[in-house]
């Protein structure tokens, strides 16, 4: 009799543990779960060459969605983040494509990608400023700071793409890899790092968290609310700014209308899969990394079975509503 | 004869921990039944497992010798008879107040368009039953919040209903609605209705109830008949043990000694208001509601600007603009809606109880030592019953939470505490022990200013009491001095 109650709470225990793991990480074993599904479905999906194929092509969504993670713990949302990296990469290509006569480029490469982060993150700025000095819905001011940026982006862009200078030092930052791993998917796993760093260990990520959970109560206790929101859509500017930058290089080009087309939306799907809630207050980067690269996946695994690109907003629709599903029966 | 309601062996479990133990009640006709105990003792949690909102994991709820199904839901038990009225009003501001008694269940014409005149036609009856005069066409933002109550209460009596259950209904009433409210009750009571009255007033339990059930800690602790027991015996049946009433004694220490000033501070709501305090006082400000106290206090915190007027700290003038500023000059505000204002509910009660601190002190990291320190410092000192430093602070119980807004300020080494209903929604136990924590906190020379409506609160544990009537001061009374009469007389100003 004792053995077999031993047995039991052996069983019960592991399976309050399998629970627990379920309730903690269910995004990360769909994750695991999904790849798995996924090499069954294409067995060329497994190959080292495509999987980091995967990351570096989603990693330019990946890096806005970092930052679009902060903006919706801090209960906003960014709609203008594909406009802005639109507007980035049309400030860098222009500034690039600068050449002396004697066919070099006229500026080093440092000052126009430091000229589109700054353009990024100054759009973050005015996103952020009118949000909390107006006190505006933050859905309504960056649709229309978006919607003004793409504008002017076609402008100055005539419609037309805009060819950069071709230079192996430009177009390495989004083509190369540093042993054998994509440098954008380096970019964003530092990115990461640091905002990881700056979101769990740090006062400011913590106000972050506190500002989206009551925005009120933290003002209450002398947090200053309107800076950190500020702060948020500054630096999913800034990020936006970096996606640009890795766009840019890996076709030297600049397209007003489709560079960054519907970005913010990825990112913002991203964020959801990821887990962090909408309503604020809630959220994890990890859960983002995840989101991300799922879908990733998805793109790749629509190509790989050979699925029409038509229906892709159909299978990520149906992505999102899974990974919403899963998180709300968690709570 | 067969009862109306039983309630046997009711248990329920939420995340694993049981909060209410085999649980029995039961309910005849007419009977005005009062639901006591502390908060987290299960009162609320047994009433919506009544009202169909929880579903319980053991017991059965036999209604009219009928066995109620654990899966009926709110909608089912309302068809049943059974109408719960929430502690927070669920109402919408912007419908009518007959639009708002009759939501989702509104009356039909033949094209199968809502029948308004009926629908108006309706309220106006239930309101004339409670005996109420309220324009059933007024839109809901336009009434005061007794009124609101009364349209919650015909909201809830248009169900047919049998039991009526109102979770502390007098919380937000002044005293004179409080009594047309227990003539109401009386009234449901005489026409066979049976009510459940959740309340912490344990006054308000011995005026309109006829037996009172104590709950502690998710166990039946006893059903007396209020006849036969006093409000002591109720309270001491509730914490376990006897409860001592503190009553204030004067300010001992040094008069001359003022560490906070307010001189001519006026503005809309405040008309050259002025008032100091000394190192070490318990200061009381009472009032009606809308006397101007809470913008009083806002001022001082820096989250409201006066058009003229100044605070002194120690003697000399400061700029307090912002509450960061207030927290630099060791002045706490602990905010009369902790859900609102006070807490960040949906994040853990480290972050909770270090906001503070960690804006007080310079550095971009958290120390997560340190942090955990200040954690576990409070809720020892303040006896926060907790699962840990990581439990979200949304799941504790009212008086936890409550103490959760107080040292977060603790926390940060205020020296000046502002409080602003510290005790409202906060049951007997806990607010014994914040009125300790308070006589504690004087003791180690931080300053104390209570606002409360909460008369014998102010009586008892303040050493001075300052009285506002529509943003002046009428009046200030020392604790020897004080009586209810003598402030209600400067509160109404007459």
């Amino acid at each position: 009799m004792g053995a077999q109650e031993t047995e039991q709470t052996f069983t019960n225990r592991f399976l309050e543990m399998l629970k627990q793991l379920w309730q903690k990480n269910s995004v990360i074993v769909v994750f695991v779960i999904i790849i798995l599904l996924a090499g069954l479905a294409a067995p060329r999906f497994l190959q080292p060459n495509n999987l980091l194929n995967i990351l570096r092509n989603t990693s330019i969504i990946g890096v806005i969605a970092l930052g679009m993670t902060f903006v919706i713990i801090g209960g906003g949302i960014d709609l203008s983040s594909g406009p802005v990296l639109a507007s980035a990469g049309a400030v860098l290509i222009f500034l690039q494509r600068m050449v002396a006569e004697t066919g070099d480029p006229l500026l080093p490469l440092w000052l126009p990608i430091l000229a589109a982060l700054g353009v990024a993150t100054l759009l973050g700025f005015i996103n952020g400023f009118i949000i909390t000095k107006a006190a505006l819905p933050p859905f309504i001011v960056t649709l229309a700071v978006g919607i003004i940026a793409r504008s002017v982006v076609m402008y100055f862009t005539r419609g037309a793409t805009i060819m950069g200078n071709r230079v192996p030092e430009f177009t390495g930052i989004g083509n190369g890899s540093v042993a054998s791993i994509p440098i954008p998917f380096i970019i964003a796993m530092g990115l990461f790092a640091l905002l990881h760093l700056v979101l769990t260990r740090s006062k400011m990520g913590t106000y972050v968290y506190a500002v989206g959970g009551n925005e009120d109560a933290a003002r209450y206790s002398g947090i200053k609310a309107d800076r950190i929101k500020i702060f948020t859509y500054m630096l999913v500017g800034l990020c936006a700014g970096i996606a640009a930058t890795i766009e840019m290089s890996r076709m030297a080009a600049v397209s007003g209308t489709s560079s960054g087309r519907l970005y913010e939306f990825e990112a913002i799907t991203a964020v959801i899969i990821g887990g962090t809630t909408l309503s604020g207050g809630k959220g994890r980067l990890v859960g983002t990394i995840v989101g991300f690269i799922l879908l990733g996946i998805v793109n790749n695994m629509m190509i790989m079975l050979n699925i029409s690109p038509y229906l892709s907003g159909a299978v990520k629709g149906g992505v999102i509503l899974f990974a919403v599903l899963i998180q709300r029966r968690e709570r | 004869m067969s009862k109306l309601l039983e309630m046997k062996g009711i248990s329920k479990s939420f995340y694993g921990v049981e909060v209410l133990h085999s649980v029995d009640l039961s309910l005849d006709r007419g009977d005005i039944l009062a639901l006591c105990g502390e908060n987290g003792a299960g009162k609320s949690t047994l009433m919506k497992i009544l009202a169909g909102i929880h579903e319980q994991n053991a017991g059965d709820v036999i209604l009219k010798d009928e066995v109620v199904p654990p899966s009926a839901g709110p909608l089912e038990m309302e068809k049943r008879g059974v109408s719960m009225i929430h502690q927070e009003l669920n109402l919408l501001n912007q419908l009518t107040v007959a639009q708002n008694i009759f939501l989702c269940r509104e009356p039909r014409n033949k094209l199968g368009l809502i029948d308004y005149p009926k629908m108006n036609e309706e309220s106006e009856k239930l309101m004339k039953r409670l005996g109420e005069n309220i324009d059933p066409k007024q839109k809901l933002k336009t009434l005061k919040i007794a009124q609101k109550q009364m349209v919650e209460i015909a909201k809830a009596i248009s169900f047919n209903v049998e039991i009526l259950v109102m979770d502390e209904p007098t919380a937000v009433l002044t005293s004179k609605e409080t009594t047309i409210l227990f003539d109401l009750i009386r009234k449901l009571s005489s026409e066979g209705i049976a009510v459940i009255y959740i309340s912490h007033r344990l006054k308000e339990v011995s005026q309109v109830c006829k037996t009172v059930q104590v709950l502690r800690d998710g166990y039946d602790i006893a059903t007396r008949e209020v006849a036969e027991v006093t409000e002591k015996d109720i309270a001491s049946l509730m914490v376990g043990r006897e409860v001592t009433e503190s009553t204030a004694g004067e300010f001992s220490g040094d008069p001359d000694d003022v560490v906070l000033e307010v001189r001519g501070v006026t503005d809309e709501k405040l008309k050259n208001v002025g008032f100091s305090v000394r190192r070490g006082e318990i200061l009381g400000f009472s009032g009606l509601v809308g006397a101007g106290r809470t913008e009083l206090m806002e001022v001082i915190f820096g989250m409201r600007t006066p058009e003229t007027g100044e605070v002194l700290l120690e003697g000399k003038p400061v700029t307090i603009k912002s509450a960061i500023d207030a927290i630099k000059s060791d002045v706490g505000f602990v905010t009369e809606d902790r859900k609102e204002t006070g807490l960040v509910l949906c994040r853990d009660l480290t972050e909770n109880l270090n906001y503070v601190y960690w804006r007080k002190h310079k550095g971009f990291f958290k120390n997560k030592k340190v942090s955990a320190e200040n954690t576990d410092k409070m809720i020892k000192r303040l006896n926060i019953r907790c699962q840990g430093p990581d439990q979200q602070v949304k799941t504790l119980s009212g008086g936890n939470q409550q103490k959760v807004a107080l040292a977060k300020w603790l926390a940060s080494g205020a020296k000046i505490l502002i409080l602003d209903e510290p005790t409202r929604g906060v049951d007997v136990g806990a607010r014994q022990e914040i009125y300790k924590i308070i006589n504690e906190l004087v003791d180690t020379g931080i300053t104390i200013v209570i606002v409360s409506s909460d008369l014998p609160e102010v009586l008892s544990i303040c050493e001075r009491i300052i009285v506002m009537h529509e943003g002046r001061v009428t009046g200030e009374l020392t604790s020897t001095e004080a009586t209810e009469a003598k402030v209600m007389h400067y509160a109404t100003d007459v």
